[in-house]
């Protein structure tokens, strides 16, 4: 374990409450992606302390599930549904314009640190198909051409929020 | 009944006569996922505005949406005489209409009015007179509750005879053993897919030689495109409490967990505040009900891994671990959450059990298939190109015809080219079969397909089975866990395969080659690798033409192929084509007014121009030569191209008869 520093013990207090053998891998790392965007190589070695495994364990079940980050995340997020009622309505299309504008590819992000593409899950608003989501919010009915509108407001800037 | 559960029932009772007539009129608004992605949030801040605004006396309240989804955001108005009305689409702009109607100016939100819930209104049908609820045969069971109850009351859900049958078998001493034997009675059998019966899977639990031992709620519900377990978290997360409160007296386990998926943080809250309601009332904990019976339930939120939803892989990722399904046996009865002897069950089939146990399993039986093999009712989740997107509740054995009927018939009045049940290890079956289908598991594997989840998408005749099986086997190879190399190779094989018959490079020896990957995968250790190759087989055999269309002909009747289809300037007289050409992410379309042109190899065939000039532009069948994209992402100068991730179809710069063509040596003897 390498020395406490401030950091370290931030991330110490957040998961001062688990414990090994306790199911608590899941919430830990969720703890520290919802404080700081990610998981760091720090937080790793933290929780790997504090639920007696060793830090390859931790890293091992970060990088193995989809939702966790381990570098900083970009300032906005756009998931892309990869549903079938999605793909049914031009889904793939509305992929592809994205990434043809921001010049990245599912799982990136822009190289100013702008906008972030992924892979996003149905989760059963299809009614809404075919939709991205910009951080927490769906912007759903979509047709390519507003996916490129989106994706060059997004990149140029604009507020996710007005998008 | 015990005293302790009188004094809630009293308390609750007063909670839900004021809910239903309430002192002044409300209006409650769905919150619930589906809701919230069409604007419930907005539609609930504008409500709340305007009564403030207005100083209108009316109050706001919370329920989780109909199953009518496509009228969301739905919001409903209860006055103080128990009248309750529907109404869909409430948008923000709408909610001055509802406050309008509330506060006595009749007919105002006319035009939204759906249905009524409870009591009547002159000119608004009952909501069970719906077209959408016309299959619900046998009314609401497991959905009774929703778009009635407040999902985060309690009250609520004691009020409407929630808890009084764990009262009841506590109180009474009941032997779990005899609530064991109910479940294999009224046949509930599990309805994650594989239909075990859950009285048996109880028994295995029961027996088990340690004491230690979990319960698990398996609510991963990871298919595209089902989401029945959704509405039942957020809808009614008591009713699974109380299921799995059940399920935990039947088999001497004293702890259970829910392990829900990182996609639904509405159904994390919800039943993190029904553990900690009903913890705080003394239904969950020490000497629950002063029956001297505890047990105590937590959440555990997954991380966006499918194979999380097998019952091993649940377990692995339970226990502090990656997810990866692990070899059985042992079987999670013998060695499950930290090897103790454990059961998991689906979402629904605890739903299932307090209904069971309250009204007894002769009653359950009542639903059923006409051939009697599929007992109750099932909840079910439907999309794609229907005009109706919702969730429902019917016995088994409806026909789909009759499904597609009441979602109001395929979008546009198109034809039904596929039928996709279950997710993408299920199947995939054509529409000329649709008079053979019904809701039950027989016609479906009667065509080497299973019926699933719950989940169902109808598909329309503008889609193409080759590009539907590139989404599907990336969809597996992306989630497959690594474990197994049938599994992790065979889906990535398959995923580049489609990929390239969609690119256009597809070769005779591809088909041989599927069904080869196909067999392989049967030696996987679970079955997300076991039955990959399900969909991959359904089209190979019932889609024949049109795979072979692709292959040998080069031809995407449905015209999605990237590979097969170019877009075309069709007519220049179009307005909208300067729109278009600035629209083009890739800057593909040239020229000036009155001369504009495509350029084959920069077009990535996204369809953004056609979006705006359908007039102006064409999709067409692409001339064998036709060039495409060397990338599909095209980078700006400087940033090299990621590796790795381009799939290999686009790496194809032009389009060329594939080697050998139709008539070119078998597959084989090269
Ligand atoms: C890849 C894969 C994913 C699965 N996903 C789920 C799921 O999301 N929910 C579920 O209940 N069962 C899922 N299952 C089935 C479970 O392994 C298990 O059979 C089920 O949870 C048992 O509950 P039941 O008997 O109540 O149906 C999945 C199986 C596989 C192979
Ligand atoms: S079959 Fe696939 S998902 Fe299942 S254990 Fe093997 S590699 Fe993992
Ligand atoms: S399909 Fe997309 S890339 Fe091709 S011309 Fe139209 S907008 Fe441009
Ligand atoms: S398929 Fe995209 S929301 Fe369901």
């Amino acid at each position: 374990m390498p020395l406490e520093t401030e950091a370290t013990a931030e991330i110490r207090a957040l998961v001062a409450d688990l414990r090994p053998d306790d199911a608590d891998m899941l919430e830990a790392l969720h703890r520290v992606q919802h404080r700081y965007g990610y998981v760091s190589q720090e937080a790793m070695y933290v929780i790997a302390d504090q639920l007696r495994v060793t830090p390859a364990h931790v890293y091992g079940v970060t990088t193995y599930y989809s939702d966790f980050r381990t570098t900083p995340p970009p300032e906005v997020t756009v998931a892309w549904c990869g549903g079938p009622a999605c793909r049914l309505k031009n889904g793939a299309g509305i992929r592809d314009a994205m990434q043809a504008v921001l010049g990245i590819e599912l799982g990136e992000d822009t190289a100013d640190g702008r906008v972030g593409l992924v892979a996003g899950q149905c989760n059963g608003s299809c009614e809404q198909a075919p939709q991205v989501w910009v951080g927490e919010r769906v912007v759903g009915r979509l047709t390519a051409a507003r996916a490129v509108t989106l994706a060059r407001a997004l990149r140029d800037g604009a507020d996710p929020a007005s998008v | 009944m015990s005293d302790a559960y009188d004094a809630l029932r009293e308390r609750a009772d007063a909670a839900w006569a004021a809910w239903q007539h309430p002192e002044r009129p409300r209006i409650d608004i769905a919150i619930e996922t589906s809701s919230l992605a069409g604007g419930a949030g907005d539609t609930l801040r504008a409500l709340e505005a305007e009564i403030g605004r207005r100083g209108a006396a009316v109050d706001v309240g919370r329920v989780h949406g109909y199953g009518l989804q496509w009228l969301q955001p739905l919001a409903d108005i209860t006055w103080p005489d128990g009248t309750r009305v529907l109404y869909g689409p409430v948008t923000a702009e709408d909610v001055g209409l509802l406050v309008d109607e509330a506060t006595g100016l009749v007919g105002a939100a006319a035009n939204l009015a759906v249905g009524t819930l409870s009591g009547r209104r002159t000119g608004i049908p009952p909501i069970a007179d719906h077209p959408f609820l016309a299959a619900e045969t046998m009314g609401r069971r497991l959905l009774a509750r929703i778009g009635h109850t407040d999902p985060e009351s309690l009250d609520h859900y004691i009020a409407t005879g929630g808890y009084f049958a764990l009262d009841r078998m506590l109180s009474r001493h009941q032997d779990p053993a005899s609530v064991r034997q109910l479940m294999i009675d009224a046949n509930l059998t599990g309805r994650g897919g594989a239909w075990f019966p859950a009285g048996m899977k109880w028994n295995f639990l029961a027996g088990a030689a340690v004491e230690e031992r979990y319960l698990i709620c398996n609510a991963d519900e990871g298919d595209p495109g089902g989401w029945v377990n959704r509405v039942l978290l957020e809808g009614d997360p008591h009713l699974i409490v109380e299921g799995m409160l059940t399920a935990a007296f039947a088999t001497g386990a004293r702890h259970g967990f829910f392990y829900i998926r990182n996609e639904y943080p509405l159904a994390v809250q919800r039943v993190r505040q029904a553990i900690a309601d009903a913890t705080a009332a003394g239904l969950l904990g020490d000497n629950i009900l002063g029956s001297g019976f505890s047990c105590t339930l937590e959440v555990i939120r997954g991380a966006g891994a499918y194979v999380c939803g097998e019952e091993t892989g649940l377990i692995s990722s339970v226990q502090d671990g990656r997810g990866m399904p692990r070899v059985k046996p042992p079987f999670p009865a013998a060695a499950g959450v930290f090897m103790k002897p454990s059961n998991v069950n689906n979402v629904e089939t605890y739903a299932n059990v307090p209904l069971i146990l309250r009204n007894g399993a002769e009653w359950f039986r009542q639903a059923a298939n006409p051939a009697g093999t599929d007992i109750g009712t099932k909840i079910f989740s439907f999309s794609g190109d229907i005009a109706r997107v919702g969730f429902m509740e019917v016995p088994f054995g409806v026909p789909l015809a009759k499904i597609i009927e009441v979602c109001g018939g395929m979008v546009g009045g198109g034809k039904l080219k596929a039928i996709q049940a279950g997710g993408p290890l299920a199947g995939y079956l054509p529409g000329s079969l649709l008079g053979e289908l019904s809701l039950e598991r027989a016609p479906f594997s009667k065509h080497s397909a299973l019926m699933g989840g719950g989940g169902i998408v109808f598909i329309g005749e503008g889609s193409c089975s080759v590009d539907l099986n590139v989404m599907f086997s990336e969809f597996l190879e992306e989630e497959s866990c690594g474990r197994c190399t049938t599994c992790h190779h065979g889906n990535q094989r398959m995923h580049e395969v489609f990929s390239r018959v969609a690119a256009g490079g597809g070769r005779n020896e591809d088909r041989h080659n599927l069904e080869l990957v196909g067999s392989s995968l049967a030696y996987s250790n679970c079955v997300h690798g076991q039955a990959s190759p399900t969909i991959m087989r359904n089209t190979l055999r019932l889609f024949e033409r049109e795979y072979e269309a692709h292959v040998a002909e080069h031809r995407c009747d449905a015209l999605r192929c990237a590979g097969m289809t170019r877009f075309r300037v069709a007519d220049q007289s179009d307005p909208n084509l300067p729109a278009a050409r600035d629209i083009c992410p890739t800057g593909a379309i040239k020229g000036e007014p009155g001369a504009f042109e495509v350029d084959d190899s920069l077009c990535i065939r996204c369809g953004a121009c056609t979006d705006l000039a359908p007039r102006g532009l064409v999709r067409e069948a692409a001339p064998l030569g036709t060039a495409v994209p060397e990338q599909r992402v095209p980078k700006p100068p400087g940033v090299p191209a990621a590796a790795g991730r381009v799939p290999l179809s686009f790496q194809t710069t032009v389009i060329a008869r594939p080697e050998g063509g139709m008539g070119g040596p078998p597959p084989f003897r090269r």
